[in-house]
Parts: C-alpha cells; sequence; structure tokens
C-alpha cells in the first residue's frame, strides 16, 4: 500500500529534494507551505509521515507541531523536523517537541531516506522500475541494446544510468558481451548525452563488454564538436553495429 | 565568548558554503583572494537572512544571473531550459542563504551569543551597490566555481 508522506516547507526547493528523494518508492508526498496549510492538509489526508521545517512564514514547524499533538485524531502522526540550524540548544529543543527524528539542512536525498526507514517502511516501486527497464533497454539476439529517448534530460539519464549498471551486472553473468547504444532518437548532443556515453563506454570497457554506439550523421558530427567524444565512431544502423562487435 | 569579534566569522561561513554546495548540488568551490568582486556584476541575484539577538548582523550570498540558473538546475536535477521561471531561481538563492546563515547562527549561539534567524528575502537587478555601514564588523568572501561562477558572501554583525 502506497505511503502517504506531508512535506510541510515554505521552500519550493526543498519540497522538490523531498519530492525526489522519494521518487524511487512507492509514496504520494503532498505538500503544504506552511504550519497552517500542513495542519489543514494533515487533517483532511492523515498522512502516515510529515516532513516538516521549523521556521516558515504565517506558521512556523514547532507550532504546528503543538497543534498537531493536541489534536487526538494527528497526533500519533510520526514527524521528522528539518532544520537549517545544527546548534546544541536547538536540537535539544526539537527533540523535546516530540519528533521522531531531524534533519540538518544540508542534507542529501539519501540521508533524508535512510531517517526516515527508521520510522515508516519504504517499499521500491518494483513494478514501475522493471516497466521503465523495459522502456530502454531490449535483447536483439546476443546484443544487449539501450535505446535513449528524444529528450535526455538529468533525471532521465539518472534513472537510466542505475538501470545500465544492474544490466551490465546481468550482461557479466550471464555472459553476454555485447551492446549497443542507441542515441539516433536523442534530439541533440549535451553535456547530459556526453556523460552519458563516457560512462556507458567506459563501464563496459571495465567489464570488458563490447560497445558500439549507433546514431545519425548529425549527431556523429555534433558529437566530434566536444573534446571527450572526438573520437568516438558512430555505426549509422544497428545492423553496422552489430557487424562490427 | 560574547563578542562577534572573537567569532571565527571567514572560516565559519567558508565551512558552511563550501559543505552546502557540495552537499545539495555536488559543486565545489574555493574561496579567492578577493580580487574578483567585479564578476559579480550586471544582472544579479541577492539572497539574505538576518539573524538578531546578542548577535545582530545579516548573511547574504551575492551571485549572477547566469551563475544563479546553474546552480538552481544542478539543485533541482534539471536542465537549464527546464527551470520555470525566476522564481524557481529564487527560491533556491534563498534557500542556500538560509541554510548558511542557519549554520552560521548555531555556531553563534553555541559560543554563547544567541540569537533568532529571520527568513530569506532576495533582491534581484543590475543597477545597484551594496554599502555596509555602522557595523561593528563586516566580512565580504568571493567563492569560484571553475572559470565562470562567482559567489560573493557578506557578512554583517
Amino acid at each position: 500500500m502506497s505511503l502517504k508522506i506531508l512535506a510541510v516547507d515554505d521552500s519550493k526547493t526543498i519540497r522538490m529534494i523531498v519530492k525526489k528523494a522519494f521518487k524511487t518508492y512507492d509514496c504520494e508526498i503532498i505538500e503544504a507551505e506552511n504550519g497552517k496549510e500542513g495542519l489543514e492538509t494533515a487533517s483532511r489526508e492523515k498522512p502516515d509521515l510529515i516532513v516538516l521545517d521549523i521556521t516558515m512564514p504565517v506558521m512556523a514547524g514547532p507550532e504546528m507541531l503543538a497543534e498537531l499533538k493536541k489534536d487526538p485524531a494527528l497526533k500519533e502522526i510520526p514527524v521528522i523536523m528539518l532544520t537549517a540550524e545544527s546548534g546544541k540548544e536547538n536540537v535539544i529543543q526539537i527533540l523535546k517537541m516530540g519528533v521522531k527524528d531531524y534533519m540538518v539542512k544540508p542534507f542529501k536525498g539519501e540521508q533524508l531516506i535512510e531517517r526516515v526507514t527508521k520510522v515508516v517502511t519504504l517499499e521500491s516501486k518494483q513494478k514501475e522500475d522493471e516497466d521503465t527497464s523495459k522502456k530502454y533497454f531490449s535483447t536483439v539476439e546476443d546484443v544487449q541494446v539501450l535505446a535513449l529517448p528524444q529528450k535526455l534530460n538529468r533525471p532521465t539519464c539518472l534513472e537510466i544510468e542505475r538501470h545500465f549498471k544492474s544490466k551490465v551486472e546481468e550482461m557479466v553473468n550471464s555472459g553476454l558481451k555485447k551492446f549497443i547504444l542507441n542515441i539516433a532518437k536523442v534530439g541533440g548532443a549535451n553535456v547530459t548525452l556526453i556523460r552519458l556515453i563516457i560512462m556507458v563506454i567506459q563501464t563496459c570497457q571495465k567489464a570488458s563488454i563490447g560497445i558500439r554506439i549507433v546514431g545519425t550523421a548529425a549527431l556523429s558530427e555534433e558529437l566530434k564538436g566536444f573534446s571527450e567524444t572526438s573520437e568516438v565512431t558512430i555505426d549509422l544502423s544497428i545492423e553496422d553495429a552489430k557487424g562490427a562487435l | 565568548m560574547s563578542d562577534i569579534n572573537a567569532v571565527d566569522l571567514r572560516g565559519f561561513i567558508s565551512g558552511a558554503m563550501n559543505e552546502v554546495f557540495d552537499t545539495m548540488i555536488s559543486m565545489d568551490i574555493e574561496l579567492t583572494d578577493g580580487g574578483v568582486q567585479a564578476d559579480v556584476q550586471g544582472e544579479r541575484i541577492v539572497g539574505s537572512v538576518g539573524f538578531a539577538g546578542k548577535a545582530v548582523g545579516s548573511v547574504s550570498i551575492q551571485v549572477n544571473d547566469a551563475f544563479a540558473r546553474s546552480i538552481t538546475a544542478a539543485m533541482l536535477g534539471m536542465e537549464l531550459d527546464e527551470i520555470e521561471g525566476d522564481e524557481d531561481v529564487h527560491d533556491v538563492i534563498g534557500e542556500l542563504s538560509n541554510m548558511v546563515g542557519g549554520d552560521l547562527k548555531s555556531r553563534l549561539c553555541d559560543g554563547g551569543l544567541d540569537c533568532e534567524l529571520s527568513i530569506p528575502s532576495i533582491i534581484t537587478g543590475s543597477d545597484f551597490k551594496t554599502e555596509i555601514k555602522g557595523w561593528e564588523r563586516h566580512e565580504s568572501l568571493v567563492f569560484r566555481h571553475q572559470e565562470d561562477g562567482y559567489v560573493l558572501k557578506n557578512i554583517s554583525g
């Protein structure tokens, strides 16, 4: 069953970082911009966990927490506080408020997940993960093919990178030794694409997997403009790449 | 410790800036000798937080528009062309100043200079200059990221 997590922070940036941290887990993230909105949302949605900022306009985190604790229907909801202040007095005060844990900013998404898993049980979006993997990866005879989408932004790239690493592991275990990176659909060369290409080439070489790249003539020209990929050979079809492997 | 002059403001801010940029943006920045302040010119953004109590002052972070957008894209995990508008950029710069200010506030409190922190405020524009007057102490630090990004950090107390 999907967990409901309420992120209360006046900063959209922090709410986005929280949302991103839970992306691979079976969670629904609901947001509120201040304590007042947070209380209303908590009453309505009954979340399984609240990630609550301290300093906010309209109603600050400690006030919202005090109100939560007064409400029999909400007082048991675990709360993890976010604070930019790591001072001793501040930490003691936070713990006295009855929160489950606290997180000092700056923090990485994985650090937040680590704290959260001590409070609630998170489950991976396994099914979705498998579907995503199928979207990019396919096997043609004895060749593993990774076909990149037209729009390659950083989150997509990170997702592909994650799947790619497990695919390489699978290939090593099963003895598959041929890999094709198909970039033909990618709209244009950018830094994200260059980084991904380099990462794929280096990982394959390290695992002793043969690698070829399939693309268009235009992309081949564009890649020559980047020092990192100026020497990379582009095949113009899967057949050509298979033949060269 | 109960005197703002006895506090290692430069050390505190330098440490906090490096930690915030490394943790939130995976971006290396280095403290320069201050000779590149002219690079934070033109269209720029200033994010500030104030602190008040036994220590009173403000911490502000100033970056040019282009670098602010690079920081925003890195912090939100998106490409430059995916940034929805100035609001996102302002929020990110405000949050960065909040994190650095929060770290300084914690260190001041731990050192006996109890104070409270304000929520961040943002100033944008190109035709303005910051003048520091009447404060007991003022520090200005310039950080550089690779060749093109400069961050000017002002702390007054």
